[in-house]
């Protein structure tokens, strides 16, 4: 997830405006230099690549739960006829067709729904699929919403795309408001019993091998601004095999887990090595709001903030 | 003095595995704990199952008397992954879902292929057991396939990540379960050291010079499975190990197998110790799956023995 492309496409533009500038280099590179922000029709995605659409979209398939979720919060759910199996935010988008998984989806699937965008999430898995999209004149945008300050940046650029500029910049600038006073509020969250320390946690998402929650994730910046502190936020990825030693040895507070009540590894012997296990410290929280980055991540927040003070699971 | 020298790289290699990891070395008591209840148990469970899949791979060899053989051949890693995919798409929670539902899909993969290996009578057909491996495997994969794509439970990604094998799931429980489980294998495999030199010249040579052909294959067969079902069920599908330290013994000390055998066994744990101790302390927080780095460290040590490879 998360890779990085360079789409030789986006060259292929500014050279033809560099010759159409004028015969001299100077003035060229003064033309390239002065360039004019792309119009609404001229997007760019975020792997750089120019998103064709002539007017706003109207069919969109969305292949991501999280821009599903943002383009409904912005009134743009009535443009979506395809979605992702995955995607169950809002309810109203579970009666969209679904077109099965988001990573290198069915084409056929994909066509079949007439779509005038199709919504990536970005990913090298889906490059093909978008080059034959390009290939049949489709307009394709790869989107990059991986923490929660891509919220605000998704939000617009997927209101320019359907006409919904309006509405979608006033939600992201209130979101993006509420992140900013939400962070300068951090920090004041506090242990059972009224502790002042910060709480440090570990996510665990799998036991078997153990799968901790890194920095590259929205959920750390959950967990940071609900007042605790990853102890894994060294890790830039958004998630990592590790060892139960090294959780073990970084020695987190508390063990939290997306699900209910404290989970069925708590009970194996090798888990116990960690104290936070071996003291049933675990807090879990459930819900589709700790599955993406969204306008709901900063309510996602308040619910962690109250489970993590409320203390561990029983 | 090769006894010595394998005997001495093994604890060298189990001491060294001990000794490191992300929470160091030192005398407080979250660090002792630490060593005694993961790293110890989790270094012998690695010997432990590093020597099964090498004794494995070297008896199917033998038996199937093709140099491609390894534990996961006969259909094994299918029936396992089907098991534990299968447990993780019902929603079954318990601490043990994994290793079990993995233990009791080898167990029905054995059985599957066992009863179709077996031609006219009692008779064990290794052509047939081999045809029969690689269906059994394919069919099991192509239902996992189908599972993951129809169940949505999202868990299902980690079920192949845990397939790819690793020892997370370490403790004295396990090894004292593993290590008396595979006692029996071992042994039964290893008393069929002589008539497996014998099958090595051909099943009509090997009737003739006195061996009871049927026998040592059943044996080996079954012996085979019931230990790689068990490595699989506690640390997923390792490759390379099972496929390349007997060649690797065989390069260095000959084809007996009453030496190749307890060679290949302390070489293969040494081996998955070494790989597991690396797995842990390279990247870490961060672990590689072990299966990757036992390749990474022993592909070039096989290639310098291939280059000794008799011509």
């Amino acid at each position: 997830m998360g890779v990085t492309l360079t789409l030789p496409r986006g060259e292929g533009v500014s050279v033809l405006r560099l010759s159409l500038f004028g015969t001299s280099l100077a003035i060229a590179l003064a033309a390239c230099a002065t360039r004019e922000p792309p119009p609404a029709d001229r997007l760019v995605d975020d792997l750089g690549h120019p998103v064709a659409l002539a007017g706003p979209a109207r069919r969109i398939v969305s292949l991501s739960p999280s821009t599903t979720e943002l383009l409904f919060a912005i009134g743009a759910g009535g443009s979506v006829v395809g979605r992702t199996r995955w995607c169950d935010f809002p309810p109203e988008a579970t009666s969209v067709p679904s077109v099965g998984d988001g990573l290198n989806p069915n084409l056929e699937l994909v066509l079949s729904q007439k779509p005038d965008l199709v919504l990536f999430y970005a990913s090298a898995a889906n490059q093909g699929v978008i080059t034959r999209l390009d290939g049949l004149g489709l307009a394709a945008a790869s989107v990059r919403l991986d923490r929660l300050d891509d919220v605000p940046r998704v939000a617009r650029m997927l209101g320019r795309l359907t006409g919904a500029a309006a509405r979608a910049d006033a939600l992201a600038a209130r979101f993006a408001a509420e992140l900013d006073s939400a962070r300068a509020a951090g920090g004041a969250a506090t242990r059972p019993g009224g502790d002042q320390r910060t709480q440090r946690v570990a996510l665990v998402s799998w036991d078997n091998p153990p799968i901790i929650i890194g920095a590259g994730s929205f959920l750390t910046d959950l967990i940071e601004l609900a007042g605790a502190h990853n102890v894994f936020d060294d890790v830039a990825r958004s998630s990592a095999q590790t060892g139960i030693e090294a959780i073990a040895a970084r020695d987190p507070d508390m063990l939290l887990v997306l699900g209910e009540g404290i989970p069925a590894f708590a009970g194996r012997p090798e888990w116990q090595v960690v104290p936070a296990v071996r003291r049933r410290h675990f807090v879990a929280v459930q819900g589709s709001e700790f599955e993406r980055p969204g306008f709901r991540s900063l309510e996602a927040v308040r619910t962690l903030r109250a489970a993590l003070s409320r203390g561990p699971v029983r | 003095m090769k006894w010595l020298a394998l005997g001495g790289a093994a604890v060298l290699a189990l001491l060294g595995a001990v000794a490191v990891g992300p929470a160091g070395l030192s005398t407080d008591t979250a660090t002792v704990a630490i060593i005694r209840d993961l790293r110890v148990p989790r270094a012998l469970l690695a010997f432990l199952v590093g020597g099964s899949l090498a004794v494995t791979g070297a008896g199917l060899q033998a038996l199937v008397r093709n140099p491609l053989a390894d534990p996961y051949l006969l259909g094994l890693s299918g029936g396992a992954g089907l098991g534990a995919v299968g447990a993780i798409a019902l929603h079954l929670t318990s601490p043990w879902v994994l290793p079990a539902s993995a233990f009791v899909g080898a167990l029905a993969a054995i059985v599957v292929v066992y009863r179709l290996g077996v031609v006219t009578g009692a008779v064990l057909d290794t052509r047939v057991l081999l045809l029969a491996g690689v269906v059994v495997g394919a069919f099991a994969a192509a239902m996992m396939g189908a599972i993951m794509a129809v169940s949505s439970a999202a868990e299902l990604r980690n079920a192949f990540v845990w397939l790819l094998g690793g020892f997370a799931s370490a403790s004295w429980q396990t090894v004292t379960v593993f290590a008396a489980y595979a006692a029996v294998p071992v042994t039964l495999i290893y008393v069929t050291a002589r008539p497996l030199d014998l099958l090595t010249l051909g099943e009509e040579p090997a009737t003739y010079l006195g061996a009871d052909v049927e026998r040592t294959k059943r044996t080996v067969y079954v012996a085979a499975s019931l230990l790689t079902a068990a490595a699989v069920a506690v640390s997923g599908t390792i490759g390379f190990v099972g496929l390349v330290v007997p060649h690797a013994v065989r390069l260095l000390w000959g084809h007996l197998h009453r030496t190749l055998l307890p060679a290949a066994f302390l070489l293969g744990g040494t081996l998955l110790v070494l790989a597991d101790a690396l797995a842990r302390t390279l990247f870490a927080p961060v672990e590689l799956p072990v299966g990757v780095v036992t390749a990474f460290v022993g592909v070039p040590v096989f290639v310098l023995l291939l280059r000794r490879w008799p011509r």
